[in-house]
């Protein structure tokens, strides 16, 4: 337990299980057993905190000309002048995408978004249109936690849909996952008794009083010692919140002698990088330090500290907050677009970071809000809506649009009809709406290369009707390059 | 069975103080409550003359640094415990809401959250309430300017109501979204037919930096014009439990326009969930209980101090406090860690101004340092556990429990530990032992449990954990005349009790 971080990575190089720790501790951090599961691949997941406006993020730019069996619902832009009147985004400022292939609409991309076109442009991006879960609730709170769970009709134990791949795959303290957050373990990542990290700055995630060198050597060790031995005591006091506080201060302990030494390993080894994600030229006005630059940049030092055979991460949860946009969103530019830049911005310079890296094929970002808005605006904003847009990016997706339009032209000019439906039906219905549970598991299946029965056992199809259930689950989505 | 007639034993009265006050008692104030009965205890801790303290400041880090000074040493800590769990409850952030409003509500907040007291002079004032009652609380919160800021209600004009607000005062303030029998308490519509009823309210400034909220008649929803295309003013048509079934409440009762939405506070408070209960009553006591003893309450707690404290009739939130504090199962986390003893993780405001008054330091400077080096800013150290006042992270307020206990979170609780017991220098913050224990000590076994009783938690270390900090100690005799013992064990003890998992807990 003497030796110092310090010498700790002088002696480096490629690290085995338990070559390190003494034993009664497990080496959480170092495990390289992953291979029969993810082999060398991440996952990242980027949260929109708040409720995205899907219809002010994937927008038509003109009218379809397939009206086919769609009839007047297929008129697009015009349904969309007819909702969105100050918060209406310009046609000619939206960054255009593919067709809507259902419809042929023409559609674009917020012109905040200008960072994540540019990678779609690179054939990185999949826009996955009006993703959503049966029975949409208008709730922040409840919403999410079906998109964490992925579990909309709470037949499971409130546990997430990472969460639990990862309690079947791991051990309590060993798990490859990281939350860049002040707060507590991401929704996505809940089980029993986790230890999934969640830092904030890896600059300052320390344990404190770890000089072991000099005249308070000895006595440090003492004091790591007494802590050890309470938090070992607590992980088995058979109390749960408890055990909880055990696992955790025992895995923070391990984790603050290897995780602050990728701060300046990173910034030694890639200044130019390091420095491009808070540079006013990239970032603008921006406040870096809660920005989505900051985050991202904090996995980019853990993705390389992996790289470099430091650590173990596989599996990352950030957020940025602000979407909840009931008033003063902005059109063309405003809060909307800013958050969009932000977020956008921010992609791009972690892309260009970890491409620089050798490891564009290996990540996969995952990007996704509780819920889209309303169709229709209010004063200055929104209200809260149902189905979405989701976006994954990497080296291995296959860009393009995938799904269908949300059916905006049979929105009302009353309340009550002023959600999208949540229609799964055949894939022949018009505005077929893809679940949630889709995409994660297509992930899990094509990305994560967890087998399919292992995939539904943690995402069970539901029973009842299949025009308003997700009765056929199909994990193969066509959302990664073969 | 107990009762208001059961005197307290020494660990249920360390117990009380733990949880209505920050960290804990001086001996001195546990002395005046072991052996009183429960009832007589309680009074004593809820019959305070609430204060009118604003947390006056050019900006939200100097808003929240006044606030952090008044809770470090106010009398009656239990109000500023109430203000906590209020500003969580009506969560308002100061990332959205200019720093004037914020510091109005928390001024209103205060004066709510247990009745205030009334000057002559404001005896004929009736939006002061006499005690703190929950429906007024509501009414008042309808108006608050940092509330009608920061969830819409300046926004919500006829032409296009807005539902931020009235979503939320049904979602989190008064109802939630399912009853205890998992039944949903409203609907879209009800919603939306809220959101009608708060169109046209605006707010002007009064006097200093106060605003008040008013009626503008020309943005408001009125049913002549509106009802055609948005149905009528009706709430709770299928919740509620409201007969005849199906026909719901109409908030124009009281006449249309302004007495719109104290009508629809009226209505959801009569409201009863699918178990024939007071939904509100439910819903804001198992917080309540939440917050001040342990998570997932069995119903039958909540159900007995509601029907103790006629809350569902009166909502007198002192009442509703005094039922609580009086149960047997508020008692339920008395006993140190074990299977199936109720505990509930610290708050961070608990964990640090508790610990601060512990030990007596007194932070320097306007922004209240603990030591002189930048990092060492209670603000700051608040921050870094997840706990910005004035800033909870969204309208749902903070996550508590191990929702606290993020590893950069309980990092910060490591690190706070070792600052504030390494206190010490001229003209800084500092910690005096002399003046918390008799430093002439020699024997391992006394300093030990000395040292715990100063944190309050002798009770509350687990016989492994106490010869843990023994083997730290090493063998006696100790002296702490000796500077390098005093400076590395002496400082060092306290460190390890204030990061030991059991201080991390009430």
């Amino acid at each position: 337990m003497a030796i110092t971080r310090r010498q700790f990575l002088a002696r480096t190089g490629l690290l085995t299980a338990g070559s390190f720790f003494g034993p009664g501790l497990a080496n959480p951090f170092m495990r390289k057993a992953l291979a029969d599961t993810i082999g060398d691949r991440y996952l990242v997941v980027l949260f929109l905190d708040g409720g995205n406006d899907g219809l002010n993020t994937v927008t038509p730019i003109a009218n379809g000309n397939n009206l086919g069996t769609y009839g007047f619902s297929a008129n697009l832009r015009t349904a969309y002048n007819n909702v969105r009147n100050s918060i209406r985004l310009t046609d000619s400022n939206l960054l255009p995408i593919a067709n809507d292939a259902g419809t042929n609409t023409p559609l674009g991309l917020h012109p905040g978004f200008a960072g994540l076109h540019n990678l779609y442009a690179q054939d990185l991006v999949a826009v996955i249109q009006n993703v959503g879960y049966p029975v949409p609730n208008l709730s922040h709170d409840s919403s999410r936690r079906y998109f964490e769970t992925a579990d909309p009709l709470g037949v499971g134990n409130g546990t997430g849909w990472i969460g639990r791949h990862l309690a079947a795959n791991y051990g309590l303290v060993d798990l490859p996952a990281v939350s860049v957050a002040r707060g507590g373990v991401p929704g996505e990542f809940a089980q029993t008794d986790t230890g999934v990290l969640a830092i904030g700055e890896l600059r300052r995630f320390n344990f404190p009083y770890h000089s072991t060198s000099g005249s308070y050597a000895a006595e440090n060790t003492r004091r790591d010692t007494a802590f050890l031995e309470m938090y070992a005591a607590a992980s088995v006091s058979g109390h749960p919140s408890v055990e909880f506080l055990g696992n955790v201060g025992n895995s923070v302990y391990d984790a603050a002698q290897v995780y602050p030494d990728l701060h300046p390993l990173y910034v030694a080894d890639r200044p130019s990088f390091n420095l491009s994600y808070s540079d006013p030229a990239n970032i603008g006005e921006n406040t870096f330090r809660s920005s989505t630059a900051r985050d991202l940049r904090e996995v980019a030092k853990t993705i390389y500290g992996v790289t470099q055979g430091y650590v173990d991460s596989r599996f990352f949860e950030l957020r940025n907050g602000g979407y909840d946009t009931h008033s003063n969103q902005g059109g063309d530019t405003g809060p909307h677009y800013d958050l969009h830049n932000e977020v956008g911005t921010a992609l791009e310079l972690f892309w260009a970071d970890i491409t620089d890296m050798g490891v564009a094929d290996k990540v996969c970002v995952l990007i996704w809000s509780e819920f889209s808005r309303r169709i229709g605006q209010n004063s200055s904003g929104t209200d809260h809506g149902s189905q979405g847009p989701m976006f994954l990016i990497g080296g291995k997706v296959d860009g393009g649009v995938f799904g269908k339009h949300p059916d905006i032209a049979q929105y009302s000019a009353t309340f009550q009809n002023g959600n999208t439906r949540y229609l799964q039906g055949p894939a022949s219905n018009p505005f077929r709406t893809t679940d949630i549970r889709d995409v994660y598991g297509t992930i899990m299946k094509h990305w994560l290369n967890v087998p399919q029965a292992t995939v539904a056992s943690v995402l069970p199809a539901d029973s009842g009707d299949p025009n308003t259930r997700w009765t056929a689950p199909n994990f193969d989505l066509n959302l990664f390059k073969p | 069975m107990g009762d208001a007639s059961t005197p307290l034993t020494l660990e249920e009265a360390r117990y009380l103080l733990r949880r209505t006050g920050f960290g804990g008692a001086k001996p001195r104030d546990l002395e005046q409550v072991v052996g009183l009965p429960r009832g007589e205890a309680v009074a004593e801790l809820l019959e305070f003359k609430p204060s009118r303290f604003a947390p006056r400041g050019g900006d939200s880090s100097e808003i929240q640094d006044r606030w952090i000074r008044y809770m470090l040493r106010v009398r009656h800590p239990l109000q500023e415990k109430l203000v906590i769990f209020w500003h969580d409850h009506f969560a308002t952030s100061a990332l959205d809401v200019t720093d004037t409003r914020m510091i109005q509500q928390n001024k209103t907040l205060r004066l709510h959250c247990t009745g205030v007291h009334r000057s002559r002079s404001e005896q004929v004032d009736f939006m002061l309430p006499l005690r703190g009652n929950f429906k007024d609380f509501v009414k008042a919160i309808n108006k608050d300017p940092a509330m009608m800021q920061f969830l819409n209600t300046e926004d919500n004009t006829k032409t296009s109501p807005n539902e931020n607000y009235s979503r939320e005062l049904e979602e989190l303030f008064c109802l939630g979204v399912l009853d205890f029998g998992g039944q949903p308490n409203y609907t879209q519509e009800d919603v939306f037919q809220i959101a009608r009823a708060f169109t046209g309210w605006r707010t002007r400034e009064v006097r200093g930096y106060e605003r008040e909220a008013y009626f503008d008649i020309d943005r408001h929803d009125y049913s002549a014009v509106y009802n055609a295309t948005r149905g009528p003013k009706v709430i709770f048509k299928s919740t509620g439990g409201f007969l005849p079934a199906g026909q719901g409440r109409s908030f124009t009762v009281d006449g249309e326009g302004a007495p719109e939405i104290d009508a629809v506070i009226d209505i959801i408070f009569d409201h009863t969930d699918s178990q024939g209960h007071n939904t509100v009553a439910r819903h804001v006591t198992r917080r309540l209980i939440e917050y001040f003893a342990h998570p997932n309450p069995d119903v039958a707690f909540v159900d007995e101090v509601i029907s103790a404290s006629n809350f569902d009739v009166d909502f007198d939130i002192r009442e509703l406090l005094r039922a609580i504090f009086i149960d047997d199962r508020f008692y339920e986390g008395v006993a140190p860690i074990a299977p199936g003893v109720r505990k509930s993780v610290k708050f961070p405001t608990d964990f640090v101004i508790g610990t601060l008054r512990l030990l007596g330091i007194r932070p320097r400077r306007r922004d209240l340092r603990v030591n002189d080096s930048g990092s060492g800013v209670v603000r700051g150290y608040l921050r870094d556990m997840g706990m910005t006042l004035l800033e909870p992270p969204s309208v749902f307020g903070w996550n508590w429990e191990t929702s606290w206990l993020g590893s950069t979170n309980v990092q910060e609780r490591y690190q706070f530990a070792v600052d504030a017991t390494r206190a010490s220098g001229a003209g800084t913050a500092s910690v005096r032992y002399s003046k918390l224990m008799d430093l002439t000590l020699t024997d391992p076994v006394t300093i030990v449990d000395t040292a715990l009783a100063v944190l309050q938690v002798d009770d509350q270390f687990s016989g492994a954990d106490r010869q843990t900090l023994l083997d730290y100690l090493g063998p006696g005799p100790i002296d702490f005349g000796d500077e390098n013992t005093f400076n590395r064990k002496l400082r060092g003890l306290f460190a390890l009790i204030i990061q030991s998992p059991a201080y991390q807990v009430y």
